[in-house]
């Protein structure tokens, strides 16, 4: 149990930020525990320990992700491409002043990003997360959601076009 | 200053999320739940010595049987003579498929094609339109528009 508390916290955050909600986070989490505990001789003395576990979070999170959209996409493909359409006009880099969020402190800052992470679309988060919270590169991250290189780019700077409203605006409220 | 530098200087150095209470007392439950199942719900590897060597005999003997110069031909055969008594049954059953598939082959030859594609044609369409209906309906009452980014 000492080893889990060690890591349980990392292990949720890698998942909740991939996933956009808790409860598939938490689902995630218990899922990585019961796996390490297959592998605990090997794991228990391992420097690499946390590395593992990060991995396996990361995966099987991209896992459940893929089964979901497939499950869903019959229904809800043409949603999808509603929901892309703010973030789509978010194309060009933005120059944004250095004060934002600097009147919070780490944690405050921590649920404004988690929260506005949550607001945007999965396939954006995804990669956001995994670039800039996993710091992946791009052709890992094309590598890892099966998809190209030019895509990967695309949702990561729709994805920061759509992020950084949503920051001001929780930034703003709280500063 | 540029979005992806902030974001990195962000990102960096935050603090993690605590992981829910109810974390840690789901992990052991379901370990615990897992030490007590049967040996055979779980995998090969924790199958006990005994258990390992019999499947593995019992296999063997399948293939050994089946590859075997018509061994397995041998067993088949007096297996079903043991069991042709007890079975009687299965004649009667066999008659009566056998006389609803000559009916059912009566009734193809005497109905024009043109009703068999019709028929066809209009379940088909009953059923896309079904299907069409339940995905409108599913749309428009379950689908929430907070969650288009989740539902993928």
């Amino acid at each position: 149990m000492t080893f889990m508390r060690a890591y349980q916290d990392m292990v949720f955050s890698t998942a909740a930020r991939l996933m956009g909600n808790d409860a598939g986070a938490e689902d995630i989490a218990q899922e990585v525990f019961l796996r390490a505990y297959e592998h605990f001789s090997h794991l228990r003395s391992s420097p690499a320990a946390g590395g593992w576990l990060k991995t396996v979070a990361t995966n099987l999170t991209l896992n459940h992700l893929t089964r979901y959209r497939k499950r869903w996409r019959l229904f809800s493909e043409l949603k999808q491409h509603e929901g892309d359409e703010p973030s789509a006009a978010a194309e060009f880099e933005w120059e944004v002043p250095d004060t934002l969020l600097a009147d919070l402190d780490a944690d405050q800052r921590r649920q404004l990003i988690d929260g506005a992470l949550r607001q945007l679309p999965q396939h954006q988060r995804v990669a956001l997360v995994l670039y800039h919270f996993e710091e992946l590169s791009y052709q890992d991250i094309a590598d890892k959601l099966h998809v190209s290189l030019a895509k990967v780019k695309t949702d990561i700077r729709r994805g920061r076009g759509a992020l950084l409203p949503l920051l001001a605006a929780g930034g703003l409220g709280r500063g | 200053m540029k979005v992806e530098r902030l974001l990195e200087e962000w990102v960096r150095g935050l603090p993690l999320r605590r992981a829910p209470a109810t974390l840690e007392l789901r992990v052991c439950r379901e370990l615990q739940r897992r030490a007590a199942r049967p040996w055979w719900f779980r995998g090969f590897s924790q199958w006990p010595a005994g258990a390992r060597i019999s499947f593995v005999a019992v296999c063997g003997a399948i293939i050994g049987l089946t590859f075997g110069d018509g061994a397995w031909t041998m067993l088949v055969r007096t297996l079903s003579d043991a069991a042709a008594a007890p079975l009687s049954w299965t004649h009667t059953t066999v008659a009566v498929i056998e006389s609803v598939c000559e009916v059912a082959a009566l009734l193809m030859r005497v109905i024009p094609a043109t009703w068999i594609y019709g028929g066809l044609t209009a379940g088909a369409v009953l059923y896309a339109a079904l299907f069409g209906l339940s995905a409108a309906a599913y749309r428009a009452l379950y689908l929430q528009p907070s969650l288009a980014g989740d539902r993928q």
